[in-house]
């Protein structure tokens, strides 16, 4: 299971909201991506917090410094909207794009992306938030409703050419209090690729829950470690914990 | 030269470091509020900088916070009790700004407050669910107060029809409400958050801790103007007595001074960050965004537990060209969170919204139909704010 | 002396990332796809994300596939990464059967998926081992703990001879072919620009054969 850091940029700020809300800014992009790096993380996604509700992309110059330094999988997202927009990322030293709002709008990109530079790069970020007995996508931060349910989502976005999933659960990130489990389990079974899982990690025995439930390609910190509360080999520790107990249990 | 109604400068300016225009009003009186008043505004200083910015500033560098504190630690020692009786009144709603002042006072400061809650008009679902947390994941004990609904719903409807200002009512009986559970329950100190001065109201109100006497004292009661009528006159109607007018009659400033009861800002004591009260919220107090944006904003957790909220800010926008959007981005602006140039672009993106979602809630809660709502709102778009355009009108000055 | 490498840029592969490693270690480096640069270089390097017949059909049309083995035949150092390791082989089979560059026998075809048991792509970390024995120019002075690299891909190759086999990687199952050496071909299935320190020992490796002007008949 990847241990990957997840950086939510707004301007030159590393910010971390609750519920995808709040600006608190936490430290520099390039400064905290590689000191993450330093530290054995497995990949790195930057995320820019406000493209789609600024209608602009800032992250490009961020992620060509990234990659002179960093020297593990760079994941860039956050307004990407056209095929210019991913040539431009993946030209600056990103490997990979995720795309959540302009997939909403016109699911075709993924297939024209994958199409074109491979479905290794195309990362599908879906934000759920609880909706009945099952969970509704979000855009533009998770500030619009799609009407779309998340199930049905992730398997068309995985017939549409997307390599990876990267979902996040709105009701949980931000908050440490452990991740959805109904949710990860649910979306890792409806689909056949990777998932990421982005969202409401606090303390070891989250993990140790999730894997009992069931287990996602890689998970994403990023409170824990912007607030320096772990440090990445004890996120290692407690995934690698969490695995054995699954395994033994 | 265009006329300018309510008294409003005729020019239309906009603050060079956050989104404010010079038509935002100044706090009113508001049981003294006549439809023919002229309103105070912010203030600009020379170099196109509104007030609220300026004491930004004095915020940031000019106040020794330590120095505050202290004097909050002092304040708080004067009344701070330990034998099970309240000691501090702290009127809310559960919202993040009352829940950090509650929470903080009762479990940094020590003290034991009792919140007290003037009822939204109606409550939205998100809303209900942070009240309820706020007391039972917070810790606190709290008084709901909900005024007779015949009577609110009456005088929110003459709000909106006399002044477009369909939250006057409301904002009387918030105003009031701390100081008079302070007096009832024998409790002196009352504590709110943040003083409107911080968003433009007088700049030399910030440097006063107490709520001004002004808002207070009245003579007779009967001469009290709510919804833009006089009391005397709604109770010569028939329908209600003075007695239903209990909960807008605040108490004399007589009575308060009798039993002791100041009433403070918890803004002045300590630095406020409203979107740091939100983070402190949601990991103290249960505390949730909602689900969606609040329509006319960006925001997802400020203000959210009204239904008909958002009226009061579509009546802003008509009086004033001053939407809901542009005043939390003229706040996120000057407390650092976003730059004017996304402050601009998020009020041209958001602050023309029309409030749908609860439009026909709205219509019925004040008994109006549609196109007697729509005569009433037309009536108080001045001439030198808009112009019609076809069969639209158009907002003359818009921020760049 | 510093070793002048060229990243063959041919519209598929992560350039950017991959010259930055090699700059970053102490090599002089130039994305392109002129011949003249080409054929001054000390090392070649041949990234590649993204489909074997894209690949093939990139190459064919930028007249660079008889360019590349005029490379290997003098004998400097060739490097393939990920897809670009894929076309040193005979065959690929994704989409339809294509020609590789054939300079190591090898087809590479889609890593069977034990039913219902998998996912592919294979995206992860993964322990890579070494034959006991045998010249291994890119991972011989790796510790084992270091053995740990970043695969993504579905596709992969067999039907490699063992000789030329220089490390391997376990998936669903299967043995994947992770690194191979011929000559002075080298090919690594994983992305040593993206294994952090452990990737860049092995470009370190690469850069220091084509310093040591090593040429293989």
């Amino acid at each position: 299971m990847r241990i990957i850091a997840r950086l939510d940029v707004k301007n030159d700020h590393v910010i971390k909201g609750i519920h995808l809300e709040g600006l608190r800014k936490v430290g520099s992009p390039n400064g905290l991506a590689k000191a993450y790096y330093d530290a054995g993380v497995d990949e790195i996604v930057f995320i820019d917090c406000v493209a789609s509700l600024y209608d602009r992309h800032n992250l490009f110059e961020v992620i060509r410094n990234a990659s002179r330094e960093v020297f593990v999988p760079i994941t860039i997202g956050g307004g990407l909207r056209c095929l210019s927009d991913i040539e431009q990322s993946l030209d600056s030293g990103a490997d990979k794009v995720a795309i959540n709002t302009a997939a909403v709008r016109d699911p075709s990109l993924i297939t024209r992306v994958a199409r074109r530079y491979g479905s290794q790069c195309v990362v599908a970020s879906v934000q759920a938030k609880r909706s009945g007995t099952g969970w509704e996508a979000y855009v533009e931060t998770g500030r619009e409703k799609t009407g779309v349910m998340v199930l049905d989502w992730v398997r068309r976005l995985q017939e549409l050419g997307a390599g990876e999933l990267l979902l996040t659960s709105v009701d949980q990130e931000g908050t440490k209090n452990g991740f959805d489990i109904p949710l990860v389990k649910a979306v890792n079974e409806a689909v056949s690729i990777p998932v990421i899982v982005s969202g409401g990690y606090g303390q070891p025995r989250h993990l140790a829950e999730l894997l009992r439930a069931t287990e996602p390609s890689a998970v994403c910190f990023a409170s824990v470690l912007h607030y320096r509360q772990a440090q990445v080999s004890d996120l290692r520790a407690a995934a690698a914990a969490a695995e054995d107990a699954t395994v033994r249990g | 030269m265009v006329e300018a109604y309510f008294g409003l400068p005729e020019q239309v300016i906009f603050c060079k470091r956050c989104v404010i225009s010079n038509q935002r009003p100044s706090s009113t009186v508001e049981f003294k509020h006549q439809a023919n008043e002229r309103k105070a505004t912010i203030g600009f200083d020379e170099h196109g900088v509104c007030d609220a910015c300026r004491y930004h500033d004095v915020k940031e560098e000019g106040i020794n916070w330590a120095q505050r504190e202290k004097a909050l630690l002092e304040l708080l020692d004067k009344h701070r009790r330990s034998d099970g009786g309240y000691d501090v009144i702290v009127p809310g709603s559960g919202g993040k700004d009352s829940a950090y002042a509650s929470h903080v006072l009762k479990y940094k400061y020590g003290m034991n407050p009792l919140t007290v809650t003037w009822a939204p008009h109606k409550y939205t679902e998100i809303g209900w669910k942070n009240f309820e947390n706020w007391i039972h994941v917070g810790g606190l004990d709290n008084i709901l107060f909900t005024p007779n609904g015949r009577l609110h719903r009456y005088l929110t409807q003459q709000a909106f029809v006399n002044l477009l200002h369909p939250f006057q009512p409301f904002i009387v009986g918030q105003r009031i409400i701390g100081p008079l559970m302070a007096a009832r329950f024998g409790v002196p100190l009352v504590m709110y958050g943040e003083n409107q001065a911080e968003y433009g109201n007088k700049p030399d109100e910030n440097y006063v801790p107490t709520m001004d006497r002004k808002f207070f004292s009245t003579g007779d009661a009967k001469d009290m103007v709510l919804g833009g009528k006089a009391v005397r006159d709604i109770v010569a109607e028939g329908k209600y007595s003075l007695n239903d007018f209990a909960p807008y009659i605040p108490p004399s400033a007589g009575y308060l001074e009798q039993r002791n009861v100041a009433v403070h800002y918890l803004g002045y004591y300590v630095k406020w960050d409203p979107q740091e009260c939100y983070y402190y919220a949601v990991e103290n107090t249960g505390f949730q965004a909602n689900s969606e944006r609040t329509e006319g904003t960006y925001s997802k957790y400020s203000s959210i537990d009204d239904r008909i909220d958002m009226f009061h800010y579509l009546t802003t926008f008509i009086k004033f060209g001053i939407g809901r959007a542009t005043y939390d981005a003229a706040q996120e602006i000057r407390n650092g969170k976003i730059t004017r140039e996304e402050g601009v672009r998020l009020v041209h993106k958001y602050d023309q919204e029309f409030p749908s979602k609860y439009f026909r809630e709205f219509l019925e809660y004040i008994d109006l139909t549609e196109e007697q709502f729509h005569a009433t709102v037309d009536r108080f778009r001045s001439p030198h704010l808009w112009e019609r355009q076809g069969d639209r009108w158009r907002l003359k000055h818009q921020i760049s | 002396m510093t070793a002048k490498i060229v990243v063959l840029d041919y519209g598929l592969g992560n350039v950017r990332s991959v010259g930055n490693a090699l700059r970053l270690l102490g090599a002089a480096v130039d994305v392109s796809r002129d011949l003249a640069t080409i054929d001054a270089a000390d090392g070649l390097v041949i990234p590649g994300v993204g489909a074997f017949p894209q690949a093939m059909q990139n190459l064919s049309e930028a007249a660079l596939i008889e360019p590349i083995r005029d490379y290997m035949r003098s004998g400097r150092p060739v490097l393939g990464i990920c897809l670009g390791m894929q076309i040193l082989f005979d065959r690929g089979t994704e989409f339809t059967s294509t020609d590789g560059l054939k300079l190591i026998p090898g087809v590479v075809d889609r890593i069977p998926i034990p039913a219902g048991e998998g996912r592919l792509p294979h995206i992860a970390w993964s322990a890579v081992k070494r034959p006991d024995s045998g010249r291994n120019v890119l991972l011989g002075n790796l510790a084992p703990e270091e053995l740990r690299f970043y695969f993504v891909h579905s596709f992969a190759a067999s039907t490699v001879p063992a000789q030329f086999v220089t490390g391997t990687a376990t998936y669903l199952g299967r043995s994947i072919v992770a690194a191979v050496e011929s000559g002075n071909v080298y090919g690594t299935q994983f992305h040593p620009e993206k294994s952090g320190p452990s990737g860049l020992k092995v470009l370190g490796n690469f850069i220091s054969s084509c310093q040591r002007g090593e040429v293989h008949g």
